[in-house]
């Protein structure tokens, strides 16, 4: 069974443009370290534009985090920015990236979003 | 935290509460510290001399980041043997740093055992403010040749203390301490520098490369002359104007903030000490007032709002695509998800709010680019409005939190429990609509309109903005408006009955423009009657509601900041005088303040206390408070973006004399504005 961030990574590279990064230009890496192993994505973003490989280049930002703990970012289990702040992923090179990449993961599975209260799901 | 004995300097969101010997003895709830990024880094900081405490002469604070503490040996009630003086000075910016200062001025050579004692408990702002204490990590103490490691550990988050001093000292678990030998009128000195570390694995900070402006004293000292220089001169022919303005420009300079990794651009923290932050709702509404003096605010802070903007649905955090967020925090409560603010969204005002500044922002600045920049935010923003905040399916914006536990009841300014209640004093189910935010929605869809039609080439989105705003407007004021009282409901229950309450938040929809103008007349001699005004400013609920009390903290006090949106909101529908009674009463208010109006202060009649009352828990300085004075000069004159340029219309009270405001900032290059005191506000009140 091919795991989230696999799914993750290859459905950005098809759709291969994201409008909420459209302002956004840079290569972003994720090392994906267990044990003596890592694993890497490179994810190079112009205007938009998308481009996924599993180089190991050097980039403007790289993230280091285990691939459990990103799995469960690539399928919305969990948030990334509170995973930053406790010290299970980590950032080095341009953090700024980090934010705006964070905002086209996944929202929790199970989120409800907002329902109307006559009418059923506002969405 | 209203203790006036507490002394605080801060820089962005690192900040240092202390007593005025400048000792910091902390319990759980007491509020004194070294903090930063919401988190408590010192909570013992005491200084002994021989084994005795010290006893304060008396303090400075010389800048908003630096304070200096005159000391002797001996506490209070002593006879103060004066042969010893002991200066403390010490500075935030990034870290914070203390010069440490010993004078002899006896005949004879003094041997001395000079301690400082140390420690922290780590606890998170929120743990503080809620006055829970119960950490779930480890805290440990490193004692090192030359200097102390005090550290707290969860799992991968770990936060540090490092001391270390330019004498050599000698450090254990509970501090460090030194022996100087000083001869006959012989000083001595020491600087210490306390550091504090978010430390990720690997040993990385997470603040790697944030700070703008450098940290020393000096660029500090820099950076704040410039942003003094940059903004407009104001003169006043009575000084309290003017120097009411000065206090706040400093101020607003303290408060600036570089969030966490967006590379250093800054924007107005909320306030000191709970909320030095990011709040979008805060920072939005301060940009406002600030336009016309600090427009670079604005810019930053749109920007970073939009990096931040909702992008799916997280129920734990109130997120929907679009939302504009609500709070943005960086202790252990929201790394560990025990708090929801990573960021948190649950404010229904910020989204059509953003809009409006933008707005307001190139009506100023002509800055195009930035519109053209911020398209794609502001249509998503506009569908959070139609799509998602509509939860009763009435064409109004509704709220209803979808984090039970740890999410916002009342999702608008006033956002206690009970600021929201039926005439009888009752709570109202959810969802909830208030007044005012309909009032911003229809603000924003005008304001989106002319963006539309002159900036994104889309005139058939500007027309039907337009028609949407217009048929709004025809809903809200048929909706919501209170027969019997003349004056619109606070808000909605779901079954669309009415919270008939007179409160103040119906001056923000005369600045919205949403009021039929033949009701604004009505509201504004609400707002300057006897029921809501109390002689110094507008109160946030009438007396004579059920839940009325001067010192309720939205059922009833004086809030500044929404004082000058609601001068703002009388002045745009030409009430000039009642605009000025306001901003005349807000400005005498500061005067009792040293020019540093708080978060909020009491309901009270005037000429019953004849001073303004200090709520007892405000926040100060507070950003919206620090942006009154400014937003309350820009209505009495009248200043007005007008085709290309600055329209000045003044309308001053007699007694306010002359005020000259020079060098305003804008499309136009830079322009001067006058006034004269003309209007006589006694006859207002015949």
């Amino acid at each position: 069974m091919v795991d989230a961030t696999t799914r993750f990574f290859e459905d950005l590279d098809r759709r291969g443009y994201e409008p909420l990064l459209a302002k956004t230009s840079g290569t972003l890496r994720i090392d994906l370290h267990e044990g003596a192993q890592t694993r890497h994505w490179l994810l190079r973003i112009d205007h938009g534009r998308l481009n996924v490989s599993q180089e190991d280049q050097e980039a403007d930002t790289v993230i280091g985090a285990s691939p459990v703990l990103f799995d469960d970012i690539a399928s919305g289990r969990e948030h990334g920015l509170a995973a930053l702040l406790r010290g299970d992923m980590t950032v080095s090179g341009d953090a700024r990236l980090v934010v705006q990449v964070e905002r086209i993961f996944p929202g929790a599975p199970d989120a409800r979003g907002p329902r109307r209260r006559f009418a059923g799901e506002v969405h | 935290m209203g203790q006036s004995n507490t002394i605080r300097i801060l820089d962005g969101n690192t900040f240092v509460v202390c007593e005025d010997t400048g000792d910091i003895e902390a319990t759980p709830s007491e509020p004194t510290g070294l903090f930063s990024i919401d988190t408590r880094f010192l909570s013992t900081w005491v200084l002994t001399v021989n084994g005795e405490r010290l006893n304060s002469l008396s303090y400075d604070d010389l800048q908003y980041f630096e304070s200096r503490f005159f000391l002797v040996p001996g506490m209070a009630t002593h006879y103060v043997d004066a042969k010893l003086s002991i200066i403390r000075e010490r500075t935030v910016g990034g870290s914070f740093c203390e010069q440490l200062t010993i004078l002899n001025h006896d005949e004879k050579p003094v041997d001395l055992e000079v301690r400082m004692d140390a420690a922290s408990d780590f606890a998170d702002l929120f743990q503080v403010k809620d006055e829970i204490l119960n950490k779930k990590g480890e805290i440990y103490t490193e004692v090192e040749s030359d200097r102390l490691r005090l550290g707290y550990r969860r799992g991968n988050f770990r936060r540090e203390t490092v001391i270390s001093s330019s004498m050599s000292a000698r450090y254990d678990s509970k501090g460090f301490a030194y022996t100087v030998h000083l001869e006959p009128n012989e000083q001595w000195d020491a600087s210490i520098d306390v550091q504090t570390h978010a430390v990720g694995p690997g040993g990385r900070d997470l603040r790697f490369g944030l700070r703008k402006h450098g940290t020393e004293r000096l660029a500090l000292q820099h950076d704040l002359e410039k942003w003094i220089a940059d903004a407009p001169k104001v003169n006043s022919e009575h000084g309290r104007v003017a120097s009411t303005y000065r206090r706040s420009l400093i101020d607003l300079a303290a408060l600036r903030f570089s969030p966490l990794s967006l590379g250093g651009a800054t924007l107005p923290a909320a306030g000191l000490p709970w909320f030095m932050t990011m709040f979008g709702r805060d920072s939005i509404l301060t940009c406002l007032q600030t336009l016309p003096f600090t427009p670079q605010l604005s810019k930053t802070t749109l920007r970073i709002l939009a990096s931040l903007q909702g992008s799916r649905f997280d129920d734990f955090r109130d997120e929907d695509p679009g939302r504009i967020l609500h709070e943005m925090r960086y202790g252990e409560t929201a790394a560990f998800e025990e708090q929801p603010h990573s960021p948190y969204y649950g404010s229904v005002d910020a989204t059509p709010l953003f809009i409006v500044l933008l707005d307001e922002y190139e009506r100023w600045s002509g800055d195009v680019a930035l519109v053209k920049e911020l398209e794609q935010e502001s249509r998503a923003a506009l569908r959070w409005i139609d799509n998602y905040a509509d939860l009763v399916g009435t064409g109004y914006i509704w709220y209803e939190r979808r984090n039970t536990d740890t999410g916002l009841e009342n999702q608008c300014w006033k956002d206690s429990w009970d600021s929201i209640s039926y005439s009888d004093g009752t709570l109202p189910p959810f969802p909830r609509a208030t007044c005012e935010v309909q009032g911003y929605a229809y603000d924003a869809k005008v304001r989106a309109a002319r963006l539309a039609r002159q900036f994104w080439g889309d005139p058939e989105f500007a027309d039907q903005l337009e028609r949407e705003a217009a048929e709004l407007k025809e809903r809200f004021n048929r909706d919501w408006w209170v027969d019997d009282g003349e004056y619109f409901a606070l808000a909605l229950d779901p079954d669309g009955r009415q919270c008939d309450i007179l409160s103040s938040n119906i001056g923000h929809l005369l600045w919205s423009g949403i009021v039929e103008p033949e009701r604004a007349e009505k509201l504004a001699a609400h707002l300057v009657g006897p029921r809501l005004f109390s002689g110094w400013g507008v109160r946030t609920l009438a007396e004579g509601e059920a839940r009325y009390n001067p010192i309720g903290y939205h059922n009833g006090t004086i809030w500044p900041f929404d004082n000058s949106f609601i001068a703002w909101g009388l002045r745009r529908y030409g009430f000039a005088e009642e605009a000025a009674t306001i901003a005349n009463g807000i400005l005498d208010a500061a005067t009792y303040f040293d020019g540093r109006l708080p978060e909020a202060f009491g309901g009270y009649p005037r000429e019953l206390t004849k001073f303004p009352v200090e709520y007892p828990t405000a926040c100060s300085p507070q950003a919206w408070s620090t942006g009154t004075p400014l937003l309350l000069l820009r209505t009495m004159l009248g200043l007005e973006p007008h085709e290309g340029h600055l329209a000045v219309e003044p309308r001053l009270p007699v007694g306010m004399g002359r005020i000259e405001v020079l060098d305003i900032p804008g499309r136009w290059g830079r322009v001067d504005a006058f006034a004269r005191g003309r209007l006589d506000l006694d006859k207002l009140s015949d």
